[in-house]
């Protein structure tokens, strides 16, 4: 498909054209930056939790502030990277890989990302106001976020930010479905199409059905706090439950839409760096859908220790979702079965993706008992569970992702040794600090709590986790520096510098503004790899 | 674990059943992976020829939805009867106690007994006797909590406006730490309280004269 | 019937099945108004689809067309940069933030956004 869009001069190298573009590839660039700068504020406010929790009765911090660390590091990871991450990687991916010159609505891609960065600025501005940042937790359970209890206007800071970060995600999602839909080129069907776009799609679907219960939940509890509304309020009938209901069915398949992209990165680096095709393709297909539908069953699983649900339901669907995901762990190891594995720095993020996820994916099918969450919900058990997906999980992949698609992006690779020591520091320091979080929780340790009593092993547990976290710094550190080391590297870098399969390694790196001056014939999911070994060729 | 209600043996039985079964799955497929990638290391040039380039494996592909779906069904129905056994409630329990959490501690209100008050400088105390029944009847008076005890491996939500009822059936005596589970505000780490389950003489006492 | 329009219908009948399943399981009446409502949006979204697929002939779909055989084919007009969507941003923000700080800035950002959406009108001509 030639598409016949205009043929601008080279785009304008100042700042102020950063600020017009309809550019996906920038747009991209724009969220990952933003979304980094987030996860780096995040991190500190991380670092800041784990140092007052290093010992028993520590006044590193006092109560209300750590209410205010623990609420921003949460609703920043969630809402202000490891999502907008995907968004961005998606948006700089997604035409190049079907073959497209752009979104379906470049405008409206745009306004996706300002919209981001404004929700995320005015989140955090309610830490300049005078009873601080919200404190609620990122959840903000009714009725202790009612206007009664949560008199500051931090707390309203962050719903408008939420919302328009919700607003921005909804807008993105309808322009993914779309140009995957109609805008691949010729030959690019959609089961021709990189699992990574596949899940994509998915995220999307996902992202359609729950954050408008997301956006309701909060206009219920601003009307509840400002116009008089009682929606939550159990004197005039309202119910806190249905609170809990409408941000779970949002805050389940959140989550899902925090790992699926995810899940497309791994599935696109592991085929190249084990030089075969990706076992199972339809297998990873099916999956990634069955996932998506099955994580809007769920919700409630959020709710067990509440009394107020079905847990049986909830319990099962639970369940079901292990299988998919399972069927997607024994497709990559199918893919590295009897392949040849080079150990590169995205393949290193990817093994450890595996490792860790498994870990995180076992507790919570652990979880999803209600008898088991009886005791591990709000605990640190749980807190260990989700960082293990989010943190051993998500944020591995958000790594492997940044080290292999660097080059296409900016026209050079990252230092190889620095980011195999960035790897060996993330993921030594990455289970030094959750792993004893399993026995913390077991041994009766609430989350969210400012301060805990120095009973069992928790003071010897909480001090590794600390000194863990600091680890962890360390390779974000090294990370940082990576990224000024090889701003100076002057090797060019050609199309395709890891041998690669998929359609974005079959332009220049980084790609001319309209992406392809031509395209490789379309035949299978890996169309750079046919190129390169016409032996191989499908059958059209 | 060691369990100290008739309901935490339960749910001791249904936390090592997954501990175990998961331990197994972990050891198995983390050995799959390690194996792969060690075993498959490239250990040639890149300009070697290829690897096989196989795609499929459909009886394998079947074969990994089916007995997972099948185990995770298994586990379902161990679950459901663990839960069932957990949340059952007799008929006439020897001990009924209202309980209420607030910001910042708890109220145990026993019928036909007294009411204890507490709150972090001083923790209110649970007296149950053990080997009957007691009834807890649990709601909050402001925001949500969650009436945690680790040592029976439970906990259940004190929700505004909402009433819940649980069972506790003690099998030891001791005495065992509780905390609030859910966020509730700046002194939600400080809203503990304590289980205190003494022989059903002792209690019988401590109802006529809970000063002691 | 594309791939795209199956995914939707699959998802419509599946969304269809969890809400009546859901209801008769458990009885609750706020999750079975999400289910249900979601499952009346996969279908509003899955019929808008068979009725906006008729005609629909996408190269994408053929797995033997190349691009030679697209060219020439205008797909539509790209803008390279634009305005409107730092400044539409802005103005839902503003608005946003009028409503819990200070009604001056969901009046700028009211009357910014009509502003932005008349331009927008005017530039699509």
């Amino acid at each position: 498909m030639s598409a016949q869009a205009a043929l601008q001069p080279a785009a304008r190298a100042d700042l102020l054209s950063w600020l017009t573009t309809t550019d996906h590839k920038r747009i991209g660039i724009l969220y990952l930056t933003t979304s980094l700068v987030y996860f780096g504020v995040a991190g500190l406010l991380a670092v800041a939790i784990r140092t007052q929790l290093s010992r028993p009765a520590n006044t590193f911090v006092n109560a209300h502030t750590y209410a205010q660390l623990f609420t921003l590091h949460g609703t920043a990871m969630i809402f202000l990277f490891v999502a907008p991450f995907a968004l961005g990687l998606a948006n700089f991916l997604l035409p190049l890989q079907i073959g497209a010159p752009d979104m379906a609505f470049p405008r409206l891609n745009a306004t996706s990302y300002w919209l981001f960065l404004f929700g995320g600025l005015i989140v955090f501005s309610g830490s300049a106001t005078s009873e601080g940042a919200a404190a609620n937790g990122w959840t903000s359970y009714a009725p202790l976020s009612e206007i009664k209890i949560s008199t500051g206007l931090g707390e309203d800071l962050w719903i408008v930010g939420v919302f328009l970060v919700s607003v921005a995600t909804i807008l993105t999602a309808i322009n993914f479905v779309t140009t995957v839909f109609v805008y691949r080129a010729p030959g690019m069907t959609m089961w021709r199409i990189p699992i990574f776009t596949w899940e994509m799609v998915a995220t999307s679907l996902l992202i359609f059905m729950a954050f408008p219960a997301l956006a309701a939940d909060l206009l219920l509890l601003f009307v509840d706090r400002h116009l008089g509304g009682h929606a939550f309020d159990p004197a005039y009938g309202g119910s806190p439950i249905l609170y809990q209901h409408l941000f779970w069915f949002f805050g389940h398949p959140e989550v899902y839409v925090m790992i699926l992209p995810y899940f497309g990165v791994i599935s696109e680096i592991i085929p190249v760096f084990s030089r075969k095709p990706i076992f199972g393709y339809t297998g990873l297909v099916l999956a990634a859908f069955a996932i998506a539908g099955l994580s809007m069953g769920v919700w409630a699983h959020h709710m067990f220790t509440t009394g107020a649900v079905d847990d049986p339901f909830f319990s099962f669907m639970s369940f079901l979702i292990a299988v998919p995901t399972g069927v997607k762990f024994f497709n990559w190891i199918g893919t590295m079965w009897r392949g040849s594995i080079s150990f590169a720095t995205p393949m290193l993020f990817s093994l450890g993706f595996l490792l860790n996820f498994l870990l995180g994916g076992i507790t919570g099918v652990m979880v999803a008992s209600p008898p088991i969450d009886f005791q591990a919900h709000q605990s640190y058990f749980i807190v260990a569970h989700m960082h293990y997906v989010l943190g051993g999980g998500s944020l591995f992949a958000i790594f492997a992702a940044l080290f292999f698609w660097w080059p296409k992006m900016f026209g050079r690779k990252l230092n190889e040794r620095l980011g195999k020591l960035c790897f060996w520091l993330l993921f030594i320091g990455f289970n030094i600090t959750f792993l004893p979080m399993h026995v913390m929780g077991l041994e009766g340790m609430p989350r969210r709590v400012f301060t805990y009593p120095d009973t069992g092993h928790l003071a010897l547990l909480n001090a590794i986790a600390t000194s863990g976290s600091y680890v962890m710094v360390a390779g974000v550190l090294v990370f940082a520096w990576n990224v000024v080391v090889s701003a100076f590297d002057r090797e060019p870098v050609g199309p395709d510098p890891w041998h690669a399969n998929s359609l974005e390694w079959a332009t220049s790196s980084p790609p001319p503004e309209y992406n392809f001056d031509r395209l490789p014939p379309i035949r299978s999911e890996r169309p750079v790899f046919d190129a390169r070994h016409p032996e191989l060729r499908p059958d059209a | 674990m060691a369990t100290a209600t008739a309901q935490a043996s339960l749910l001791a039985a249904n936390w090592m059943l997954f501990a175990y079964v998961g331990l197994a799955v972990a050891l198995v497929v983390w050995g799959l992976i390690l194996f792969a990638a060690l075993r498959w290391r490239r250990r040639e040039s890149s300009s070697a020829p290829l690897p096989p380039q196989f795609r499929n494996n459909f009886a394998l592909e079947i074969g990994w939805t089916v007995l997972p779906l099948a185990l995770v069904c298994v586990l379902f129905v161990y679950t459901y009867r663990a839960e069932a056994g957990v949340e059952a409630l007799v008929p006439d329990p020897s001990v009924t106690v209202a309980v209420n959490g607030y910001r910042w501690g708890w109220t145990f209100s026993y019928r036909d007994g007294p009411t204890v008050h507490g709150s972090f400088a001083n923790p209110p105390e649970l007296v149950l006797p053990r080997g009957e029944t007691s009834r807890i009847v649990l709601t909050s008076s402001d925001v949500n909590h969650s009436f945690w005890i680790p040592a029976f491996l439970f906990k259940r939500d004190a929700i505004p406006g909402r009433v819940t009822a649980f069972d506790i059936d003690p099998t030891t005596t001791g005495s065992y730490t509780g905390h609030c589970a859910e966020f509730c505000g700046y002194d939600h780490a400080l809203m503990g309280f304590r289980v205190k389950v003494v022989t059903p003489g002792e209690f019988g006492r401590w109802l006529k004269s809970p000063a002691t | 019937m594309t791939i795209g329009l199956r995914l939707f219908i699959s998802s419509a009948v599946f969304s269809i099945v969890i809400a009546v399943a859901y209801w008769f399981v458990a009885h609750e009446p706020a999750g079975t108004f999400l289910l249900g409502f979601m499952a009346f949006a996969l279908t509003f979204l899955a019929g808008y689809m068979i009725v906006a697929e008729r005609e629909a002939d996408l190269w994408g779909d053929d797995g033997r067309a190349t691009s030679a055989d697209a060219a020439g084919e205008v797909v539509g007009s790209y803008s390279i940069s634009s305005p409107l969507p730092l400044w539409s941003a802005a103005a839902l923000a503003s608005i946003g933030l009028g409503l819990v700080v200070s009604p001056a800035f969901a009046a700028m950002g009211a009357i910014a956004a009509l502003a932005l959406g008349a331009l927008f009108i005017v530039q699509s001509r």
